[in-house]
């Protein structure tokens, strides 16, 4: 990997992350909350495809991917995001390197693998309530039952695979796009 | 958003300083981790209002005048509303516990360092802690490259709203791809010429970097990092059953 290759991660990070900027702030909206896992991979489909068609060498995506994980820390959505993004990272590079770096069909499925990170920001919401509930038994358990019933377990496994369905729908779009507009500029 | 206003920061901590505050926050705020022991749950409240007191150092009245009273006025509420409240009224304040009591101290810190620490400075604490280039690199050309996008982005905004290309205009179809896609192509072409331009002032070559920003541990990292590390420890002595 080369300075070049380099930059290119940061130029595409710094698309994707203005872009889930966007949304989150809808986000603070708590009934659009839920909904920040199928927006995201959706609109971030757009400019993740370009940059795969830059991608050449093993650890890009990865690379990206971590990216994503450490800014997640800084702008306080705590290290969920971080532990997961280092794998799935590394499994979108796995699967886009199986289709040797130019396979359309894999590029999109890249995109749903790449996205699972942003289901992982709801993680701390769902692991660490019992423990938080638990401390105020004082509150009364009528409480405790009205908040678990906000953020159900089963909503997890749900958020992840919506992030995985919605990152191969933006990967559709983002081909789509790459085909009517960057290959006619010349920049795909 | 995204720049450092170097000239009215106040305090200045090192990076590392506010990283740890930062995992801290992300521990006992948002993870509850203790919070069966009093002591830790008073600490958590103290380190919780942290970052407020940060954005009062660093001259950012409006946003810190705000988060502290939201944060207050829930935190209230639910130590003494809460154990009164039964139905629709109890769901939706357990969700504003969750989302404002929890969620925004780090949110909250996330902003201050955003807007306290400069690139180079950040640059320099990555370095410090052995995080390879191949990552410092991309997170630095990221930096620089958000002023940019937001910049672009502004101009595309007006130039569709001149089109009725608007949520409620009569193309709204359009909304998305109108915007994306020349902020895209535009992204594109500065990336090429940033990165040309980094590599004649040497970003490629392979010998060891140097940086000329001073950062290092002072008096008030001191002070901040103690009361970081408190927590720490009244969680321990708690665990270990010394206090309660």
């Amino acid at each position: 990997m080369k300075g070049k290759d380099l930059i290119h991660i940061g130029v595409f990070s710094a698309i994707y992350f203005v872009i889930l900027f966007a949304v989150a702030m809808l986000g603070m909206i708590p009934v659009f909350l839920p909904l920040l896992s199928v927006i995201v991979p959706i609109l971030g489909g757009i400019p993740f495809m370009l940059f795969l068609t830059r991608v050449k060498k093993f650890g890009m995506i990865w690379i990206m991917s971590i990216i994503m994980g450490i800014l997640m820390l800084l702008t306080g959505m705590s290290w969920p995001p971080l532990a997961v993004s280092v794998f799935s990272g590394l499994l979108a590079e796995l699967v886009y390197k199986s289709g040797k770096y130019k396979s359309a069909a894999k590029a999109v499925v890249t995109n749903g693998v790449f996205s699972l990170w942003v289901a992982a920001n709801y993680l701390p919401l769902f692991f660490a309530a019992d423990k938080y509930w638990a401390s105020r038994q004082n509150y009364g358990q009528d409480y405790i039952d009205t908040v678990t019933k906000l953020m159900p377990a089963w909503m997890c496994p749900v958020l992840f695979l919506a992030a995985f369905v919605c990152g191969v729908i933006g990967g559709l779009l983002g081909k789509k796009l790459l085909q009517k507009h960057f290959e006619k500029a010349g920049i795909a | 958003m995204f720049t450092a206003d170097i000239e009215n920061r106040g305090l200045v901590l090192d990076p590392r300083t506010k990283l740890a505050v930062m995992l801290t926050l992300v521990v006992f705020a948002l993870g509850g981790t203790g919070s069966g022991i009093i002591a830790v749950r008073i600490g958590t409240v103290v380190i919780s209002i942290l970052p407020t007191v940060l954005l009062l150092t660093a001259k950012q009245w409006k946003k810190a005048f705000l988060s502290g009273l939201i944060y207050a006025g829930i935190k209230t509420a639910e130590i003494l509303l809460i154990p009164t409240l039964t139905g629709a009224a109890l769901s939706v304040l357990g969700l504003c516990c969750m989302i404002f009591v929890r969620l925004m101290p780090s949110l909250i810190m996330g902003a201050y360092m955003l807007s306290s620490t400069t690139v180079s400075e950040f640059i320099a604490a990555m370095h410090r802690m052995h995080i390879p280039q191949q990552i410092t690199i991309p997170l630095s050309v990221m930096f620089r490259f958000f002023p940019t996008v937001l910049e672009e982005f502004a101009a595309i905004n007006t130039a569709m709203k001149m089109r009725d290309i608007r949520i409620g205009g009569k193309h709204a179809g359009r909304f998305i791809e109108y915007r994306l896609v020349p902020l895209m192509v535009c992204s594109v072409n500065i990336g090429s010429e940033l990165s040309a331009a980094a590599l004649t002032r040497g970003l490629g070559v392979s010998v060891k970097r140097t940086n000329i920003c001073k950062i290092g541990f002072r008096l008030q990292d001191t002070a901040v990092l103690f009361l970081a590390g408190s927590l720490y420890v009244l969680w321990i002595l708690g665990m270990i059953g010394v206090i309660t």
